[in-house]
């Protein structure tokens, strides 16, 4: 199998965090979200991957090469997005544009300008004037304007109205009708994932929880409501993460059919959304009591 | 390469106060060192614009984290480093063509008599800009961009009180003044180090964690 993004024990040492042992893989035409926390360790993934940073272990190939090795030409078949407008803001869009554009082998002229007209962007104004959505759809514009065959966004959608991010949302599901093209971005904004991902990569403090298919991931978690009074300290065991107040409990759970053998009828279960299952997770068993 | 020079011209360019101080920087050294003989200014315009042209743009880096989207683009770190030592001998050619015709002008006003084209001039300023450049590339490729811009300060003050010293000597001729700058040692010394420096800063920002 070709993976469009293989990530494999990557390794990096701070003073006070360490990204450990992170491996996932992303094939080609799929959209994989990666969550976690903040401080998780998304975005030094990210800087990883773009060699922004230099690990200290493990391997990451794009395109099936290695991402140092063959970096020129890996980076020009990669859009970038990344969480905070790191472009020259004394520039204007078009000069901005003006020196990107070289860069790339197969920059599209019209595709840029057609998403300038799109996002309703003046190209005349200077970037430092642009609000947040603005610089973040100017980001996209540059982006998707060299044919890239793999677009990377660090948070692309956080401090964006609904509006904004749900036209984001389409213009990514659209890129990946594309069956050679892939995405992977990272976000907190689970519900947007729940939308148009198809795998999920979940780190909490350096360290992967999960990655997998997000359908697999909704039907092997779910979330257990009841009563406190079915509680002790076994029961309390089977969970995640829990949460008790006064009139119940509610907990995640990755194992059904102990949870159904143990409480029966007793408990209500529902399907637990991503926001639950990074939640609870996180806040894990040290968060037991809400009242 | 055309990129990257790109890029620092319309930095430089576009900035309001460094617009400023392309246009003002020469009648300021033309009133501060006014009693300096012509081909000696010539000097001191064409190594402080050269140096500043080519320095001017890291300063971005202190302000955001511009570096992540060159360094995201498809270029090499290697590239980046060696256009920028590359460039600095464009930003020279540049910079004889600007001051050139802004003293042609000054002359011909009646402003001040002053040198617009000076060959042995240009040839003395060479050795001069690729050994401040030699010290003060690498610590931008290395160091914070905090701790680059102290390095930078303190050559480029350096340069100063050094070229000053130079021009306070009076009627002697500066090319007796530049002696020192004459000797075959100072045509391989000055392109040893450049070359050394090229190196050191592509070994130490490939490694580098932006």
């Amino acid at each position: 199998m070709d993976y469009i993004l293989e990530v494999k024990d990557l390794r990096k040492e701070f003073k006070n965090f360490t990204i450990d042992d992170i491996s996932f893989k992303l094939e080609p035409g799929y959209i994989m979200g990666f969550i976690g926390p903040n401080g998780a360790g998304k975005s030094t993934t990210i800087k990883l991957i773009m060699n922004l940073l230099k690990k200290d272990g493990g391997e990451i190939k794009i395109f099936g090469k290695d991402h140092v090795k063959y970096e020129k030409e890996i980076k020009d078949r990669i859009g970038f997005v990344y969480d905070e407008n790191y472009y020259y803001e004394d520039l204007t869009i078009n000069q901005m544009k003006s020196i990107v554009a070289p860069f790339y082998s197969r920059w599209d002229n019209n595709q840029f300008n057609y998403y300038i007209k799109e996002f309703d962007l003046n190209p005349r104004v200077k970037i430092k004037t642009l609000s947040k959505g603005m610089k973040m759809k100017f980001s996209l514009a540059i982006a998707l304007s060299h044919h890239a065959d793999l677009i990377i966004m660090d948070e692309p959608t956080s401090g964006l109205d609904p509006v904004f991010r749900r036209e984001i949302l389409d213009i990514l599901y659209n890129i990946i009708q594309d069956d050679t093209k892939s995405i992977f971005f990272s976000t907190h904004i689970t519900t947007d994932l729940e939308k148009i991902a198809d795998y999920i990569t979940f780190i909490n403090e350096g360290k992967v929880v999960f990655s997998k298919s997000k359908d697999e991931i909704l039907e092997s978690y779910a979330i257990v409501k009841g009563g406190t009074d079915l509680l002790d300290e076994n029961t309390r065991k089977q969970f995640i993460g829990l949460r008790e107040t006064k009139v119940g409990f509610e907990g995640l759970t990755d194992n059904l059919n102990n949870i159904k053998s143990t409480f029966g009828n007793k408990v209500l279960i529902e399907k637990a959304s991503l926001e639950d299952i990074m939640v609870y997770s996180v806040r894990g068993k040290e968060y037991v009591r809400d009242y | 390469m055309l990129g990257i020079i790109r890029r620092d011209l319309m930095l430089v360019w576009h900035n309001k106060r460094e617009r400023f101080f392309i246009i003002f920087y020469i009648p300021f050294l033309l009133l501060i060192l006014e009693s300096y003989e012509p081909s000696w200014l010539y000097l001191t315009i064409l190594v402080a614009y050269t140096y500043l042209l080519s320095i001017i743009p890291f300063s971005y880096d202190i302000k955001g984290k511009s570096q992540y989207i060159i360094n995201s683009l498809p270029i090499t770190r290697k590239e980046i480093v060696f256009y920028k030592y590359l460039s600095t001998f464009v930003y020279l050619a540049v910079i004889i063509v600007y001051a050139g015709v802004y003293l042609w002008i000054i002359n011909r006003m009646g402003i001040k008599t002053v040198d617009y084209f000076d060959l042995e001039m240009i040839k003395e300023s060479i050795p001069i800009i690729m050994i401040l450049t030699s010290i003060v590339y690498p610590a931008y490729f290395s160091f914070e961009p905090k701790i680059a811009q102290i390095i930078h300060v303190i050559v480029f003050v350096t340069f100063f009180i050094g070229i000053a010293s130079l021009g306070s000597l009076g009627d002697k001729s500066i090319v007796s003044n530049m002696e020192f700058l004459s000797g075959r040692g100072m045509i391989y010394a000055p392109i040893a180090m450049y070359i050394i420096s090229l190196f050191l800063s592509m070994r130490l920002y490939k490694n580098r964690d932006l």
